[in-house]
């Protein structure tokens, strides 16, 4: 029964169309994002309702084409609006970007409500652009969606070089005589029309998520842009799958939440999960890095014949140093083995030889401080590290 | 649709009343977001309390109640966490990060809906634009007056945020401008980011009845980037922006009702209309006042030049003189002012002309010796700079110039320098 409803030749075909859309959002996103052109996407796909329903005004009929292409419409007079306000008055990117974004979604929806109260027919279905529905797109519909996201991707490949460029250094792209507000502007008008193709999938409210979580889930995972555009295709993809099939199996349930909740879930195993960049691999990293500190430390102690007067840590510690063989139980307290000697001795020449980089070439030991370091607050007393760091913001 | 006013409907009048209380209060705040940048928040948290409103509802919270703004704010309090944990933990640029905690929560919130929509008393609708048409049938009995719920709630709002801002003003001015030296100065300026994320999470739920999610922001953000190009201190800012908040409410309202729409579309359409007006007429930095101020220096610009030529003709350094339109006109204004006569078929400058021309051409010259002495360009470079600092340097700064290259010498191109006029124009100063 469930495979029957999934496996008609409508649903089939609107699902492969999805599927690209949010193939090719992932790969335009991934771009918008690297150049911080995230927000922009929202504002344009907010843009989009006041030209579908102006669209329905003007033909009468709901058909997909004729409403797409008045999304677009007016979705790039909403880039225009965005970059006049930023050339030409003295309200700020934020402000703008709200702006602009509440004041055509407020069109917008006085529009498709005027429509709706006047009962206009088949007007009914235009609220589905809010939230999106894929049940309502035909197999004709979904084949142009295909057809406009395979262009936008073709688009990314071809142009992924200029892009990363401008994305990465402007300034030495323009300096190298690259046309960096044509590139711009190439991207920007591909992100307007990801937005509107992506209408049907996830609607005018959420479309900007097709654009923006894949690419951060996918940067988790990976340092290179062509992996990091293909990674955010494949997640886009997946997620608007997701979005159709959810949606098509819950009565009542529109599609674009389930794509954005697809997509966050992906978003949230990276950001947790990722190898390298993953919170839990930065915090096994920290936690290496303190014990190695203090695992020094106690090596200089026991050393210097100190007592380790530890916390809890410390004691762990330093049983696992006697685990490995680099101290034993003395009379009084633990001493260092011959091993652990030979370690203390090789710690206290490494620590002697930076003391000497920092006192004579600071600047030196600066590139080094990217390591993962133990947090001064930590381990510096902390009346010291409060003067130390006011002493710091004092001096330029 | 029937002729006159609904404000004789009280239940017009008080659904009006209604969205002028949320309004002012999300203009109050909606200011403090702007100038602080924090405007794409107000964005993000005027989406994602949807979740914490729809789970306080399903809890058992009224609409507007108390559990109702907990859950809000914990959702407000949410987004700036996950934005920041994405930003600061993730390495994320802070716009995706903003863009995927709202639109996570926001999709959150809507799933939510659909799942208990037989418990919860919202639907997508009342989420997008709101039920503004409705305030005034849902009411509450305040000392024997029946008052809409959402007047109510939006008025305690309202009551709050004055309170809350005028307690904290100068700590609130002083982080908006300088956020560093607000907090080495010792303002608790992470408290007050706090506080203004929860006045947004409230005024947005006293919004949300009025507005809906999304429109919103509008009512946050459109008054205060529009109050903005018109005043300059943030006292006024904030008054302004709660005034055009009330306007935009009431005039949206009653546009809706006339044109039978969304009243919160059309508020959001009068606001944008508002500041378009304002990016218009603004004082100074308006455009019609750009506009103006440049053409009145071009206009000026051409009557000196115009004046400069015909001077340099007579002198005999200089033959024609700059045709073209604009020539024309200066011409004949120039006429009009009596700096310029003709006779015998000729142009001639008049002795108040040729006083205004000499201070002019003295300018130019000067300015060209000037820069021959202190600025090694050669002589074909000394022009086109003179051309434009003629028209603006005034008698003081001549006197200067003329004491440092001694006019006697005369300019760089061997020509005599004229004497400084005895009535040179007023205003030359």
């Amino acid at each position: 029964m469930i495979l029957a409803t999934l496996l008609t030749y409508n649903t089939i075909v609107v699902a492969a169309a999805v599927g690209a859309v949010g193939l090719a959002a992932g790969m335009v996103g991934a771009l918008a994002v690297l150049r911080r052109r995230a927000l922009a996407g929202d504002a344009a796909a907010h843009g989009t309702l006041a030209g579908v329903a102006l669209a329905f005004l003007a033909t009468g009929r709901r058909e997909l084409p004729w409403l797409l292409l008045g999304g677009l419409a007016t979705a790039l007079v909403t880039l225009a609006a965005l970059v006049f306000i930023r050339r030409w008055t003295r309200t700020r990117d934020d402000a703008a970007t709200a702006l602009v974004l509440g004041v055509s979604f407020g069109v917008g929806v006085a529009l498709v409500t005027g429509i709706t109260a006047r009962g206009l027919p088949d007007s009914a279905g235009l609220e589905q652009f809010l939230l999106g529905h894929t049940a309502a797109v035909t197999a004709t519909d979904a084949a142009l969606l295909a057809a406009c996201a395979v262009g936008a991707a073709a688009l990314v490949v071809l142009g992924l070089k200029e892009a990363t460029l401008v994305a990465f250094d402007d300034a030495f792209a323009a300096a190298a005589g690259w046309p960096v507000a044509v590139i711009d502007l190439a991207l920007v008008g591909l992100v307007a029309v990801m937005v509107v193709v992506g209408l049907p999938a996830a609607g005018a409210v959420l479309v900007t998520a097709l654009l923006v979580i894949p690419p951060v889930a996918a940067r988790q995972w990976t340092e290179r842009v062509p992996s990091l555009v293909t990674l955010s295709a494949v997640i886009g993809a997946g997620a608007a799958l997701a979005g159709v099939v959810v949606s098509g199996l819950v009565p009542r349930l529109a599609t674009g939440p389930v794509v954005v909740l697809a997509c966050a879930a992906v978003c949230a195993v990276s950001v947790l999960a990722a190898p390298e960049r993953g919170w839990l691999a930065r915090r096994r990293r920290a936690r290496w890095a303190d014990a190695a500190w203090r695992e020094s430390r106690i090596l200089a102690a026991l050393a210097a014949e100190r007592p380790v007067a530890g916390d809890a840590a410390d004691n762990a510690l330093l049983r696992r140093l006697i685990a490995t063989g680099l101290a034993e139980p003395a009379t009084a307290g633990f001493r260092l083995t011959v091993a652990g000697r030979e370690r203390a001795v090789e710690q206290a020449r490494r620590r002697a030889a930076w003391e000497a980089i920092l006192v004579v070439a600071p600047d030196d030991a600066r590139a080094f401080l990217t390591m993962e370091v133990p947090d001064p607050a930590t381990v510096i007393d902390p009346a010291r590290h409060a003067e130390i760091t006011r002493l710091s913001r004092t001096t330029p | 649709m029937t002729s006159g006013w609904p404000v004789i409907d009280p239940l017009h009048a008080w659904n009006i009343a209604t969205a002028m209380v949320v309004a002012a209060g999300c203009g109050l705040v909606g200011s403090l977001l702007v100038v602080r940048r924090m405007s794409l928040l107000g964005d993000a948290i005027s989406h994602a309390v949807l979740p914490g409103i729809v789970l306080a509802v399903i809890a058992g919270g009224r609409p507007g109640g108390g559990l109702v703004m907990l859950g809000a704010v914990a959702a407000a309090v949410l987004t700036a966490w996950l934005t920041a944990g994405l930003t600061a933990g993730a390495g994320v640029a802070e716009d995706a990060g903003t863009g995927v905690a709202f639109t996570t929560l926001f999709a959150l919130g809507v799933v939510l809906v659909s799942a208990f929509a037989s418990r919860v008393d919202l639907d997508a609708s009342c989420v997008l634009y709101g039920e503004l048409e409705l305030a005034a049938f849902d009411t509450v009995s305040v000392a024997g007056w029946e008052v809409p719920r959402g007047f109510m709630i939006g008025g305690l709002v309202l009551v709050g945020v004055v309170v809350a801002m005028a307690v904290t003003w100068k700590e609130q001015v002083f982080a908006a401008f300088d956020p560093a030296a607000a907090r080495a100065a010792g303002v608790p300026v992470a408290m007050l980011s706090l506080g203004l994320l929860a006045a947004t999470a409230v005024t947005t739920v006293a919004g949300f009845g009025v507005a809906g999610a999304v429109l919103v922001v509008a009512l946050l953000v459109v008054p205060a980037a529009t109050a903005e190009l018109l005043v300059d201190r943030l006292h006024r800012l904030a008054i302004l922006a709660a005034v055009i908040g009330m306007l935009a409410a009431a005039i949206g309202y009653l546009a809706a009702w006339r044109l039978n729409t969304s009243a919160a579309g059309m508020i959001a359409v009068v606001l944008g209309g508002g500041y378009v007006l304002a990016v218009l007429v603004a004082p100074g930095d308006g455009l019609l006042a750009r506009v103006c101020s440049a053409s009145a220096l071009r206009w000026r610009v051409a009557r000196e030049d115009r004046l400069a030529s015909m001077w340099r003709e007579a002198e005999g350094t200089a033959g024609g003189g700059s045709a073209g339109p604009l020539a024309w006109l200066a011409t004949r204004a120039l006429t009009i002012e009596g700096a310029v006569e003709r006779s015998a078929g000729r142009w001639r400058l008049t002795a108040a002309g040729r006083s205004r021309a000499e201070t002019i051409v003295r300018s130019h010259r000067l300015w060209e010796a000037w820069l021959g002495r202190n600025v090694e360009l050669p002589l074909d470079h000394l022009h086109p700079p003179a051309e434009w600092v003629e028209h603006h340097i005034g008698r003081g700064v001549r006197e200067r110039l003329a004491a440092e290259v001694g006019e006697q010498a005369g300019d760089p191109h061997g020509r005599a320098i004229p004497p400084e006029s005895a009535r040179h124009r007023a205003g030359d100063g």
